[in-house]
């Protein structure tokens, strides 16, 4: 399930990031979760203990179930997260 | 941890939500020095955030777009030279006696200390458990609008909206206005529950105006309300591809047999809000319970001010309120503050008094009508997650009580719930009201989990220090665990 952008609403500038070693299209100032709803990814990270697949839930910072590895940091919160253009972000664990 | 000076200003103010940023810029317009710490990237907290891409002009939904422009005068305030904004700046930790804010941002860790600081730290999104409920695609009510407002962004096509309260609602106008399809609003109160409440919100014209405003776009785009319900279950292996939702009896319990199923790929859930308490719970600032809301929440006396002498606090963090009630809080709380250190603030304090008892009184009678209902946790099944990171059960928790378990602090250790990277955000206010439907104890009996310093996770080096190879281990009773010996 892809997420939709709105298309009467401008939106910023083409960058790109590597997710999982693949190239996917954001935008400047987006945060990283966004930019993987819109490429159609939902799951962004796994439980520790049921490997169960879990993604974007509160948005704001508080739930831990958006972390990511990004550029080498781990358990970054993606909802909170800028993308940078070209910054490296594995998901799924 | 090299042992440094912090850096020092005159009003601190944790949360550049609505009521933070009304007490930075009623406080620096007094002339006092500001400096406002917020963990996000831009300010505004949730309900002021603004579009990441554009200046949220006429293209934006109208329902988004009249609160991002309220938002933004709001914010023009902070270009005021008295007010230093550090964004980006997680206040972790919080030091009574000397007034400190421990503090972490990209750049590093450091402290500063204030002469007075305001906790604004705003409210958590409430939920309750349900089978499928960790599945990606069920998300906060508020979160979609997070990815509306600053992103653009409908994070689904065909939604479901579950829970109790105005905000459901809100939300389903502005996903609508936005081009979602939604398949089913699904509020917990019955029809007449929901008139009955409405009716008592007769002194407050303005309120009830807006709420039936809002209905009415959703009948007229012929949404399916089902008052009187509740989602029971999120489909879908690796993510939401359908909802169930269940009639409920007057206490909220799942009635069997009254299974309705949808075909969606989002769901949104709102079950109220709980004040984010933590600061002020470290500092030792005293706690009452709000009846209107049966949360716990930061007790002030009129003037704003905590029982720990010099901390303030404002908004949700005092009790839910919303954002009307924020920003006068913020006025008042910048004020009080700002007048303390000898500056004249630019308004009348008894006129604020007298418009924030108003605001909170309309915020009172909202809580009372979309208070959560105990039969509900008949939801969180025995195999249900309740705390989503350590993945305890519902089963588990149950059995804890069984054994003698009446308070959050003690199912910690025997279940380890609230004791993973939410550190009990999530479903603390959820174990409340299943120990609470388990004892027959009053939820004002149970209190929230006991708030410890790092507030949110932070890394080890910040809160300790590196640790060299040297360093010799030693045990440390009061955290029960080895530490390294600090001088």
């Amino acid at each position: 399930m892809k997420a939709q952008r709105i298309s009467k609403i401008e939106h910023g500038t083409p960058v790109s990031l590597i997710v999982n070693g693949q190239e996917i299209q954001a935008q400047a100032g987006e945060s990283i979760a966004a930019a993987l709803l819109a490429a159609g990814q939902r799951q962004i990270s796994q439980n520790s203990k049921s490997r169960a697949p879990r993604g974007y839930f509160c948005g704001m910072g508080m739930c831990f179930e958006c972390v990511a590895t990004v550029d080498g940091v781990p358990n970054v919160r993606t909802c909170i997260t800028e993308v940078t253009p070209g910054c490296v972000v594995e998901t799924g664990s | 941890m090299i042992p440094r000076k912090p850096d020092t200003t005159e009003i601190a103010i944790v949360g550049a939500g609505p009521a933070g940023v009304a007490a930075a810029v009623t406080a620096a317009r007094a002339g006092a020095s500001v400096t406002v710490l917020d963990e996000y990237a831009r300010p505004g907290g949730q309900y002021y955030k603004q579009p990441v891409h554009t200046d949220g002009g006429p293209s934006y939904p109208h329902s988004l777009a009249s609160t991002i422009q309220q938002g933004r005068e709001l914010l023009e305030g902070l270009s005021h030279p008295g007010i230093d904004l550090q964004c980006n700046t997680l206040a972790w930790n919080i030091s009574a006696d000397e007034l400190v804010l421990d503090l972490y941002s990209p750049a590093g860790a450091r402290a500063l200390q204030a002469q007075r600081i305001i906790l604004c730290a705003g409210a958590t999104e409430r939920a309750v458990p349900f089978p499928g409920w960790t599945l990606p695609g069920v998300i906060m009510a508020g979160a979609g609008q997070l990815m509306l407002k600053a992103h653009g962004l409908l994070p689904g096509k065909t939604f479901l909206l579950a829970g109790t309260g105005p905000l459901l609602q809100l939300a389903a106008v502005q996903l609508l206005e936005a081009g979602a399809q939604i398949a089913a609003l699904v509020e917990l109160r019955s029809r007449t529950e929901f008139l009955k409440s409405a009716a008592h919100l007769w002194r407050y014209p303005d309120k009830l105006g807006q709420g039936f405003a809002t209905l009415q776009k959703l009948l007229q785009a012929r949404v399916p309300i089902k008052f009187g319900h509740t989602i029971a279950q999120a489909l879908g292996e690796t993510e939401v591809s359908g909802a169930v939702i269940m009639r409920v009896d007057g206490d909220g319990q799942p009635i069997p047999g009254s299974e309705t199923r949808f075909e969606v790929d989002t769901i949104c859930l709102n079950y109220g809000f709980t004040p984010a308490t933590e600061l002020p719970r470290i500092a030792g600032c005293e706690q009452y319970f709000d009846q209107d809301y049966a949360t716990y929440a930061t007790a002030t006396n009129d003037s704003l001010e905590t029982s720990i002498a010099g901390i303030l606090a404002a908004g949700e963090t005092r009790g839910m309120g919303g954002a009307e009630v924020a920003v006068i809080e913020g006025q008042l709380a910048g004020s009080v503050a700002a007048q303390q250190l000898g500056f004249s603030p630019p308004f009348d304090q008894n006129g604020l008094s007298d418009k924030r008892l108003q605001a909170r009184a309309v915020a009172a009678s909202l809580g009372k009508m979309f208070q959560l209902k105990p039969g509900l946790c008949a939801l969180a099944a025995d195999d249900v997650p309740v705390c989503r990171c350590e993945e305890v059960s519902a089963g588990e928790v149950r059995a804890a009580i069984r054994n003698g378990v009446v308070q959050l602090n003690q199912l910690k250790p025997w279940t380890r719930a609230g004791m993973g990277r939410c550190q009990g955000r999530i479903c603390g206010d959820i174990l409340r009201q299943i120990v609470a439907a388990e004892t027959g104890l009053p939820l004002s009996e149970i209190q929230p989990f006991t708030a410890r310093a790092p507030v949110k996770p932070v890394p080890l080096e910040v809160v300790g220090g590196p640790v060299a190879e040297t360093d010799t281990l030693t045990w440390e009773d009061h955290v029960g665990g080895y530490g390294v010996a600090r001088t």
